[in-house]
């Protein structure tokens, strides 16, 4: 869907990215990376927003940055930033996006009713967008990125100023779009939970150069096999037993066991130990690789 | 809730072009800008003056038709002003209409049409923009919509056309459109038939006199706009312009008309001689060279056109450079 190569931005003496590769394949990618790290920089280099120092490639089989203007119509942007137009109402500013990207009068007025309605946005379409709050500006943002129904959808901190409720319904809207509507997502977040719950691929960007790009699943496997078993209460009994059992059985806190070697089809050897030792055990899980953990290694390496 | 939700569909409609999108900017702004009640109210009165204008030409072509009429126009209203003019003076082009007004319907039109442009709406145009222009462009910085607008298949100069084509309507709406009608309508009254053959050039003079008046003043109005995000700024910028230009060519005369009696200051004054210090008395003097109402002696105001491009040049390129400028923040 996406590959560029070479991609260097400057701003004036500073550099924002560096002779950067970033490829994104179709589902939801994650772009993760601390503050100033050139995420946003590069979102505005893929719209053409900000001429780049060098770069070129593909966006949906379309050449960059050479068909820029046109590839527009093809992409839905949410904005990280509180942007919206004065003195239009929800209805009439998802319209004019509509227009913007080339839907015709009434077309436009039709596909941003249906489209306020996927984002639950419902009587408030009629009101003027300096009077929405936080979070409806947030689903305000997220309709008029959709209303011409991109093939690629750059969403920017989508999640900002949502309460949880709201957060999940827009995590699912995300991944219905994705997984039942074949777009192609790239998710700009800080929010770690986010990219876990919803993301295919993840891209960490780290003083303007990508330091991985890797699909969540194999980030996420760990190197060696093993079982996580949260128990309720008596942990050093399950210890015992399992290594009891011929187990490499490691201690992760109070509550909680790393069983080494152990595949998720020989869960079951687990539960007959802990019931022949009489402890309740909370959740059995497959161990993973702690997203959080790859991310401040990576981070924290400079 | 909606009455009927159908979830997210896909469209595969077909698109309207991408080089005339600016277009949908032009529209919103308009369709903004139409549904403030107080604005609809000054346009409308801002074409009174069309109704004073299409009357004079009434009046005038009635005159060539009768006598006594014709008699009594020139002595009340121009008599004593074409006697006592100075020889650059306004008044004077008008001459040979008080003595043969037959011969002088273009001549008559014109001077018609160039008061109409150069007093009533010069000034409204002066305070129309001054309460529209100033948001187009820094609420949209204020707001951040800008990014709304440059993440569409938009390029800054659409951005920048679209908003200028907001000005251009309300000043068409207010300047151009009127003038036509008050062609139209003379056109109508007139008492020859080779009236449309006589005055044939008048519409695009009336078009051209249009664009000098709209484009150096919407290329200042919205690079003000765009240096700022308060509206208030810009607006205060655009009135500051106007009536300093405004004071200094009138102080600048008064030094230099020292002497010369009250009446003939007035007319030399509005005449000018530092009318490149004052934007509304250069644009009137472009206007004039435009309706063909200088004294045949006098040449073409090389440095007041170059002046005026300038303007425009240098007004457009600021707004461009801002906006372009917003997206690097």
């Amino acid at each position: 869907m996406i590959d560029i190569r070479g991609l260097t931005k400057n701003y004036g003496m500073r550099s924002a990215l560096q002779s950067v590769d970033f490829v994104v394949q179709p589902g939801i990618t994650g772009l993760l990376g601390p503050n100033g790290s050139g995420k946003s920089t590069l979102i505005k280099a893929i719209l053409g927003l900000v001429r780049v120092n060098s770069g070129c490639g593909t966006v949906l089989g379309m050449t960059w940055p050479n068909e820029v203007r046109a590839l527009r119509d093809r992409i839905g942007y949410l904005p990280e930033d509180d942007c919206y137009i004065l003195g239009l109402q929800g209805i009439e500013s998802v319209r004019l996006m509509a227009q913007l990207s080339g839907l015709p009068g009434a077309e436009a007025l039709r596909r941003a009713h249906e489209v306020m309605d996927f984002c639950d946005i419902e009587q408030e379409r009629y009101r003027n967008v300096e009077t929405y709050s936080t979070g409806m500006r947030q689903k305000l943002k997220f309709a008029q990125a959709l209303v011409h129904d991109p093939d690629l959808v750059i969403l920017d901190e989508p999640t900002t100023g949502l309460d949880p409720n709201q957060r999940e319904e827009f995590l699912g809207r995300i991944k219905t779009l994705a997984t039942e509507f074949g777009k192609t997502v790239i998710l700009s977040t800080h929010i770690l939970h986010d990219v876990h719950q919803i993301c295919d691929n993840v891209t960490v960007l780290v003083k303007g150069t990508v330091r991985l790009q890797e699909s969540l699943q194999t980030l996420e496997k760990p190197i060696h096999d093993g079982m996580h078993v949260v128990v309720v209460s008596d942990v050093q009994k399950l210890q015992d037993e399992l290594q009891r059992q011929q187990f490499v059985v490691d201690r992760l806190d109070a509550n909680s066991l790393f069983v080494h070697g152990l595949l998720p089809s020989d869960a079951s050897l687990v539960w007959r130990a802990a019931t022949s030792c009489g402890v309740i055990i909370q959740k059995v899980d497959q161990a993973r690789n702690s997203l959080d953990k790859i991310f401040m290694q990576i981070a924290g390496a400079d | 809730m909606p009455v009927l939700d159908v979830g997210y569909r896909k469209w595969n409609g077909e698109r309207t072009s991408s080089y005339f999108r600016w277009w949908v900017v032009a529209w919103s702004g308009i369709r903004l800008l139409l549904a403030g009640t107080a604005l609809r109210r000054v346009m409308i009165v801002a074409t009174i003056p069309a109704l004073l204008s299409g009357v004079a030409i009434g009046v005038f072509e009635q005159a060539t038709v009768d006598d006594s009429l014709r008699q009594t126009v020139t002595r009340e209203m121009f008599g004593r002003r074409m006697d006592r003019a100075p020889r650059d003076s306004i008044w004077q082009v008008l001459r040979p209409a008080a003595e043969n007004p037959k011969e002088s319907r273009h001549l008559v039109w014109t001077f018609i049409l160039h008061w109409y442009f150069r007093y009533p709406q010069a000034i409204c145009t002066v305070v129309m923009l001054g309460l529209v222009a100033p948001r187009l462009i820094s609420y949209d910085l204020r707001s951040r919509g800008y990014l709304l607008y440059l993440s569409r298949p938009l390029t800054p100069w659409s951005y920048l056309i679209g908003k200028a084509s907001v000005l251009y309507f309300l000043l068409a709406m207010i300047t151009t459109i009127p003038a036509l009608l008050i062609y139209l309508a003379g056109i109508l009254m007139s008492t020859s038939s080779s009236a449309i053959l006589e005055t044939w050039d008048i519409p695009l003079r009336i078009l051209f006199s249009t664009g000098v008046l709209v484009l150096p003043t919407t290329a200042v109005a919205l690079a003000l706009s765009s240096l700022t995000e308060e509206s208030r700024f810009a607006g205060f910028g655009w009135f500051a312009i106007w009536i300093v230009g405004w004071v200094t060519y009138i102080v600048m005369n008064a030094t230099l008309m020292r002497g010369i009696n009250r009446f003939e200051r007035r007319m030399v004054q509005e005449e000018g001689y530092y009318y490149y210090l004052s934007p509304y008395h250069l644009l009137g003097q472009l206007q004039r060279e435009i309706f063909g109402l200088l004294p045949s002696d006098k040449g073409v105001d090389f440095l007041g056109w170059i002046l005026c491009v300038a303007i425009t040049i240098l007004g457009y390129g600021i707004a461009y450079r801002r906006i372009s400028q917003t997206l690097k923040a």
